[in-house]
């Protein structure tokens, strides 16, 4: 009815009313940063507060919903009437369209008699006139009323950072209904109590401010908007509108931060929260006006970085922001004297100041007090800290910016992200790594006396390893499944055939890349085989007696086929060629493969792997020339050869060397052994063969004369 | 209160000063002040520290918000060492100067190698995409 008229009538309350703020800005700048900002006990302060509360409060905590109200409210009702008729009087910057508006939708939908509807709307004017009535707060009572609750929800929040988010969603706030007062508004904050008590009494200010703008809006404020829609929106509207002139510029700024954090309300991970986000957000509670948008922003589950990043930024950037009402002193009471530093004082009240302010504050006072203050956690930690602090303080006024709370936050993200089911698999080599270090200082100390080195270790969360059956989404009443493709259920997309091509088309070359192509896959196969056989050892230790056995035979199993692999799948009995080993060994990986397999295979197979290897190290060298890895054998050879009995010695000194069986023949010229000896690894080898030979001559008197005389 | 040890964490690292090498070439000396999970770095009284030869020159920039991603490396300055450097600190208008002319003569014997390799016909893909560092 009247909303159409009301740009009108506002307009000149606008002008008057920023006129106003003007003069009151340098007051509030001079009550925050300079003369007039007071150092005062704010626990006092709040104690007093709580006891002038108690009395008309105390009568209330009892009542619920419902008749009863009616009377109780009726006490507290007239002092509350009183300050809220000096409010509409004294104020001019009052917009007719919000009380009008509130004032008949809220009774409307307010079961309860004439008592409570009045109540209901003084209270709901008294929300919207908190935000409202920036700088043009003349009147004591609302901010009596607005006051208290700040030191109880700012300790609340400060304690409670992540959980804030959930009660603020869950209420369902009810246009029109009475903010009930399960807590008194004085009462220290308890755990428990305090969130119902936020939610109880910030809940309904968003909403009553919400039911005005819906009725200028074309959008319903419930539906997610796309951001652009939204800034479009709000903006152009609020802009538009007189109604936001007629509060002060700031306050637009503010319902579009918080439309747009509205706006941007999206599942997000809990890793997106930011604590100081909370904080910061929270922290405004104390003063009215800001303490609209942070809880709207809770509200909307706020994990948004962007409206709290737009927050600061927002208030960064204006030097007096409002609510330095408090010490707008229209003949305030003692205890709103002695109130008004309070937001000054108390950190997260604080937050309405510019940020470097706040911080330069808050840094002073843990200087000035001399006493703890015992509060939560995180300022408290500061403060018990304060003696090694001070100093650094006094050095660095800038430091501890990052609040504990806010290290710990990155810490456990960082942490969250190192937690794993299977720690071997998905971190092996910083597993290795440090069971490795640990090994070492073991032996260290036993080694020497000395007093055990502490190594500090990163203990990460172990995580039980939980089994996932993917499900597909599916839809209630749809026809089939729907194919979405996700990472963990891919689809898919392409069939791939693979043809394999008829001998006679390929050529030489082809023919020569398919094999060792085929070469390379055994050579991988054997890989996962030998990583699976050196992982049992550990598997071992792990597991439970009975299985045991089970795991040996596997075990067992696979370096069978291992072997089998490198050798080749024998047809025969015969190994009639090494060809297949010989693919193997020259390729790079392959002789490491070797290298690393040998260990495991009993001493037949690894004698036989010497023997192939020695028979033909011309080649090998040759093709080594590239890659140099063959030094790499010596170690396995060696140890293998520790073992190898006289017999096998010879015959392997006589594969090395290629002398013929028969020493018939003078052997021209012997490339081979020149080879051999040419290289590195052929000639440590011969070596070792030869000084192994010669041990096992020496030492073991039972040798065959027939053996004796081979060497 | 030791975090995370054995890890490359920057929580120990706060309100210590630190020369940060950004992606674009640029360093950055400032009080690391905040962090978040993708090392996005809140720096304090930055100063932005420009090398030519022997000489640098520092220009102050205030406070700094990068984001993790452009971060080359970065490492704490150990203040009692900070002055012990053969380097000479000149003024930032001479500074500049001198990064002009370096510039101009980089991309003069860019220019030549460019000349050079098209007569033979190569050709360098364009480094705009890539990062300086």
């Amino acid at each position: 009815q009247s909303l159409e008229d009301c740009p009108l009538d506002e307009d000149e309350d606008a002008f008057q009313a920023l006129g106003e703020e003007d003069e009151d800005i340098d007051q509030f700048n001079d009550d925050t940063f300079g003369a007039g900002a007071v150092d005062d006990d704010w626990q006092e302060a709040h104690e007093r507060l709580a006891e002038l509360e108690d009395k008309p409060v105390a009568s209330r905590e009892q009542d619920g919903p419902g008749g009863e109200e009616a009377d109780l409210l009726g006490e507290s009702e007239d002092t509350l009437a009183e300050r809220l008729t000096r409010l509409v009087i004294d104020s001019e910057l009052e917009d007719p369209a919000i009380m009008q508006a509130v004032q008949t939708r809220v009774p409307a939908q307010q079961p309860g008699g004439l008592n409570s509807s009045i109540w209901d709307s003084s209270a709901v004017l008294r929300r919207i006139r908190g935000p409202l009535l920036t700088q043009e707060m003349p009147s004591v009572s609302v901010l009596d009323y607005a006051l208290p609750q700040r030191p109880p929800q700012a300790r609340e929040e400060e304690r409670d950072p992540s959980e804030r988010a959930l009660p603020r969603r869950s209420s369902s706030p009810v246009i029109g209904s009475p903010p009930v007062r399960a807590v008194p508004i004085g009462t220290p904050p308890k755990q428990a109590a305090v969130p119902n008590f936020n939610q109880q009494i910030l809940c309904p200010k968003p909403v009553h401010i919400r039911a005005t703008m819906q009725q200028r809006y074309p959008a319903p404020y419930g539906e997610r908007m796309s951001p652009n829609q939204l800034c479009n929106v709000p903006n152009s509207s609020l802009l538009g509108h007189p109604f936001p002139h007629s509060v002060s510029p700031v306050l637009t700024h503010l319902q579009r931060a918080q439309l747009l954090g509205g706006a941007q309300v999206k599942p997000s991970l809990a890793g997106r929260m930011s604590p100081s986000q909370f904080a910061r957000v929270s922290g405004l509670v104390g003063s009215p006006l800001p303490s609209v948008n942070p809880k709207l922003l809770q509200g909307r589950v706020g994990q948004m970085m962007s409206p709290a990043s737009g927050f600061r930024a927002f208030f960064g950037a204006p030097p007096a922001p409002p609510p330095s009402q408090p010490q707008h002193p229209p003949g305030p009471g003692s205890h709103l004297q002695s109130l008004r530093p309070q937001p000054q004082m108390f950190r997260p009240d604080t937050t309405h100041l510019h940020p470097q302010h706040r911080r330069l504050l808050h840094q002073r006072q843990q200087q000035n007090r001399n006493q703890h203050r015992s509060l939560n956690g995180s300022v408290g930690d500061r403060g018990g800290h304060r003696s090694s602090h001070q100093e650094q303080i006094r050095k660095d006024p800038y430091a501890n910016l990052m609040l504990q709370r806010e290290k710990d936050w990155v810490s456990k993200i960082q942490m969250m992200q190192l937690q794993s089911t299977d720690p071997y698999l998905d971190d092996y080599y910083y597993q290795n790594y440090f069971q490795k270090l640990e090994k070492l200082s073991a032996a260290e100390e036993v080694q020497g006396d000395g007093p055990k080195k502490e190594r500090t270790k990163l203990i990460t969360p172990q995580v039980a390893k939980l089994e996932h059956t993917y499900k597909p989404v599916q839809f209630e009443g749809s026809l089939g499944k729907l194919t979405v493709s996700s990472v963990n259920n891919p689809r898919k997309m392409i069939d791939a055939v693979v043809t394999s091509r008829s001998e006679d088309d390929e050529t030489k070359e082809k023919q020569v890349r398919d094999k060792r192509r085929q070469t390379l896959v055994t050579i991988e196969k054997t890989y996962s085989l030998l990583l699976d056989v050196e992982d049992y050892e550990r598997r071992y230790l792990l597991s439970l007696e009975g299985e045991r056995p089970a795991l040996m035979d596997e075990r067992k199993q696979k370096i069978c086929d291992m072997y089998d692999n490198l050798r080749g799948k024998a047809p025969g009995q015969e190994r009639p060629s090494d060809d297949h080993f010989m693919q193997i060994m020259c390729i790079r990986k392959g002789k490491r493969l070797v290298a690393r397999i040998l260990p495991f295979l009993s001493p037949e197979q690894a004698a036989d792997v010497l023997m192939a290897t020695a028979r033909n190290l011309p080649f090998l060298i040759k093709k080594d020339a590239q890659d140099e890895v063959l030094p790499c054998l010596l170690r396995p050879f060696s140890h293998v050869l520790y073992h190898l009995p006289l017999g096998t010695v010879t015959s392997l000194v006589q594969q090395l060397t290629n002398l013929p069986q028969s020493a018939t023949a003078p052997a021209p010229t012997n490339l081979h052994l020149t080879a051999v000896l040419q290289n590195k690894f052929g000639l440590s080898l011969l070596y070792l063969v030869l000084s192994r030979g010669e041990e096992l001559q020496s030492s073991d008197a039972n040798t065959e004369l027939m053996q004796d005389n081979q060497w | 209160m030791n975090y995370m040890p054995g890890t490359a964490s920057l929580i120990q690292d706060i309100d210590k000063k630190h020369l940060v090498l950004l992606r674009d070439g640029r360093t950055l000396i400032g009080y690391l002040r905040s962090i978040d999970q993708f090392a996005n770095l809140v720096l304090h009284q930055t100063v932005e520290r420009i090398h030519v030869g022997k000489k640098y020159g520092d220009i102050p920039r205030g406070i700094f918000v990068v984001r993790g991603e452009n971060v080359v490396l970065l490492g704490e300055i150990d203040l009692e060492k900070e002055s012990d450097t053969p380097l000479q600190q000149v003024s930032i208008e001479e500074i500049l100067e001198e990064q002009r002319l370096e510039q101009q003569a980089k991309q003069e014997s860019e220019k030549l190698k460019v000349q050079a390799l098209k007569e033979r016909g190569l050709s360098v893909p364009r480094a705009d995409t890539l990062d300086e560092y």
